[in-house]
């Protein structure tokens, strides 16, 4: 790779950060030194070995959105099965928002292809080896329960009137529907990082946690959707106590799940985490990593050590903490797409990852 | 090397069978499996002439791209595309000698020293036009798809475009193929691309299908001056490839190696294989590549792991108070 002179003021915005470079070298396990593997590794004038993804803002945009159909649902049919009275809310909440939440996947996906007029012929065959296969046949029958229990929700809320059909609806067992819902809405959480993992993209597929990354976000962004929501609408603060821990939880494997993918990864996460140009640490360290996990997971927890002793609701934090949970999960999604980009153009760690 | 012309089946046509399979979706009966067929491209007698990229061109009435000086080497192609599906590479190793690299110095030497006490000049190396006791090297390569046995595109495709005909070659149903971009991110080469100029859906080399079902071998072979590009029998091929790189290993050739020929590649080796004068990395195709099928299974256990652990913890979470 020649080096590239840029203009003064952008080297300078552009100089690595001290702080960034450590933790991206104290996580992959990886330091750059580009003079030696200049020497030792061989490439094609450095041309990119991968042809670059053709995935760009819709996906992004689909991975966060489906991310939160699916983890409202399961949180809501946990709320439903396992949980009391009060936290009936969860499930309302839940449902509904599960539902709006899918509404714009469907436009998204369909908006990225190539030919988008031959959506339909995604459902052509069914092939298990797939993900991307298994993921619309997956988003197709999601969606199927996700609408059902949203209109037996409405239905019983009252929200469709009191005819016979609103009756009839109210009465079908949402509980006996939600077990399947459930099971496709964790697989709608976290088949997109088995769809990343399952590609050549060094950055995607060598560590193969990203399903795991992907799916405990999916919790978290969904259990900080429905706690910012319940608490714009007012619920009883022991059911935003349970959502907080669970919030707390998913963020808390969600790190771990980050670590180990970082680590697996070594080299080939240096788009993630590195500062160069090209590289997209600044955003992942400050807004995935840091603002969206660890500081809101830290306010969580001091949220949870004081709510225990005064079991008041802190709603000026606990926005926040969504909020942020939320932007996080977001970035998150930006960040490793993007860094999938510059991953497939990168031709020495390609070579390098397929060296084995 | 010709292929058998191809007959389509046509027992049982038109009879109350054929009406009957016709009405339930089977419009016709399976075309016959044919003998694998594929590529070796033999690196060692490529002169970079670039026919196979015009002939492929032509025959597949492909756009010319647009003209960009690369000011690196001869090869002003680049890349595989939608619409460049042969690729010369040119690789051009100077000022090796001087650098000493690779004991080179030392062999160069001793073989001039041999040269001038016996009186005869060492044969020059197959693949080099310099002579012998020149390091110097010019390396060319066309590059095209690799036809892969288990196919990454192909087992990624979740649209049935992309199918194995009965030749076992990889190919691209246009008529199908919505674009959706999963391919291009599952080949291991960069091969498979999606046309963002023309008609939106990916394209590759098809082996020239069309001429295949007529018998014909692909057009950048035929256009192949030196035999450089051969086609035939994958079988028969690969038989050839190592008898190949023993004849030019005993001639000294000792950089030369097979690639994609040996069955561990990708867990079925490439239908398009090639032999190089270097190591792979050198034209740009990866050592090693792992199938990314093969990460489904293990990607999807890991999420489930971490989708029970939070269940778990949910269901805790809202049971206990």
């Amino acid at each position: 790779m020649q080096e590239t002179r840029l203009p003064q003021t952008i080297q300078e915005n552009l100089s690595p950060s001290p702080l960034m470079e450590r933790l991206a070298t104290l996580t992959t396990g990886y330091t750059p030194d580009l003079e030696r593997e200049l020497e030792v590794e061989s490439s094609y004038f450095d041309y990119p070995v991968l042809k670059e993804p053709t995935w760009r803002w819709e996906i992004i945009w689909y991975f966060f959105f489906g991310g939160l159909a699916g983890g409202c649902y399961l949180i809501a049919s946990l709320a439903s099965l396992f949980g009391s009275k009060e936290d009936r809310a969860v499930a309302r909440a839940g449902y509904y928002l599960s539902l709006l939440a899918l509404m714009p996947c469907p436009p998204l996906l369909i908006k990225d292809l190539g030919r988008p007029e031959r959506f339909l012929h995604m459902l052509r065959i069914f092939k298990v080896k797939s993900p991307m296969s298994m993921g619309t046949w997956g988003l197709v029958s999601f969606s199927l329960f996700s609408g059902l229990t949203a209109v037996i929700q409405a239905a019983r809320d009252g929200i469709l009137g009191r005819w016979w059909g609103a009756r009839l609806l109210a009465g079908v067992p949402q509980r006996l529907i939600a077990l399947p819902g459930t099971v496709l809405g964790i697989f709608l959480g976290g088949y997109t990082g088995v769809l990343l993992a399952a590609t050549s993209v060094p950055l995607w597929s060598r560590s193969r946690v990203l399903g795991a990354v992907f799916v405990s976000s999916a919790i978290s962004t969904s259990s900080a959707l429905i706690s910012f929501v319940l608490r714009m609408t007012g619920a009883p603060a022991r059911t935003l106590h349970k959502l907080e821990r669970l919030e707390w939880m998913a963020m808390l494997i969600e790190m771990a799940g980050l670590l180990t993918f970082l680590r697996g990864t070594g080299r080939a996460a240096r788009p993630l985490v590195g500062t160069a140009p090209a590289e997209h640490g600044r955003n992942f360290w400050s807004l995935v990593f840091g603002g969206g996990l660890a500081l809101p997971w830290l306010l969580q927890t001091a949220s949870l050590l004081s709510g225990r002793r005064k079991n008041k609701k802190n709603n000026g934090r606990g926005i926040i903490i969504s909020l942020l949970v939320l932007l996080g999960g977001y970035f998150l999604r930006r960040t490793i797409i993007e860094a999938g980009h510059s991953s497939s153009r990168d031709a020495r760690t390609t070579l390098w990852n397929a060296r084995r | 090397m010709a292929v058998e012309p191809y007959q389509r089946d046509t027992n049982g046509r038109g009879s109350l069978q054929a009406v009957i399979s016709s009405l339930v979706g089977n419009k016709m009966p399976p075309i016959a499996q044919q003998p694998a067929m594929g590529f070796f491209t033999d690196t060692s007698l490529c002169i970079g002439c670039k026919a196979c990229e015009v002939a492929c061109k032509q025959w597949n009435q492909l756009p010319a791209s647009d003209a960009i000086w690369t000011g690196s080497s001869y090869d002003n192609t680049g890349e595989l595309s939608p619409t460049t599906w042969r690729h010369v590479q040119f690789i051009e190793h100077i000022g090796r000698r001087e650098q000493g690299l690779n004991g080179l110095r030392d062999d160069i030497d001793a073989q001039i020293a041999q040269a001038k006490s016996s009186g005869v000049i060492p044969m020059t190396p197959a693949g080099t036009a310099l002579p012998f006791f020149n390091t110097d090297r010019w390396l060319m390569q066309s590059d095209v798809c690799k036809h892969c046995a288990p196919a990454p595109c192909q087992e990624a495709c979740p649209t049935g475009a992309i199918i194995r005909t009965e030749f076992d070659t990889v190919y691209v149903q246009q008529d199908i193929c919505n674009g959706c971009g999963y391919c291009v991110v599952a080949c291991p080469f960069g091969v498979i691309a999606r046309d963002e100029v023309g008609d939106h859906t990916v394209h590759k080399c098809t082996l020239c299908y069309d001429r295949m079902k007529d018998g014909i071998e692909p057009a950048c072979a035929k256009a192949c001056p030196t035999d450089s590009i051969q086609f035939g029998e994958v079988e028969k091929l690969k038989a050839h490839a190592r008898e190949r790189v023993g004849i030019l290993q005993a001639r000294g050739v000792k950089e030369a190696r097979l690639y994609g020929v040996d069955d561990g590649m990708l867990d079925g080796g490439l239908n398009s294989s090639f032999l190089l004068l270097d190591e792979p990395e050198v034209y740009n195709l990866p050592d090693n590549p792992t199938r990314p099928a093969n990460n489904v299974v293990p990607a999807s256990l890991w999420t489930m792991l971490a989708a029970m652990i939070l269940g778990v913890f949910g269901f805790i979470f809202f049971r206990g108070d």
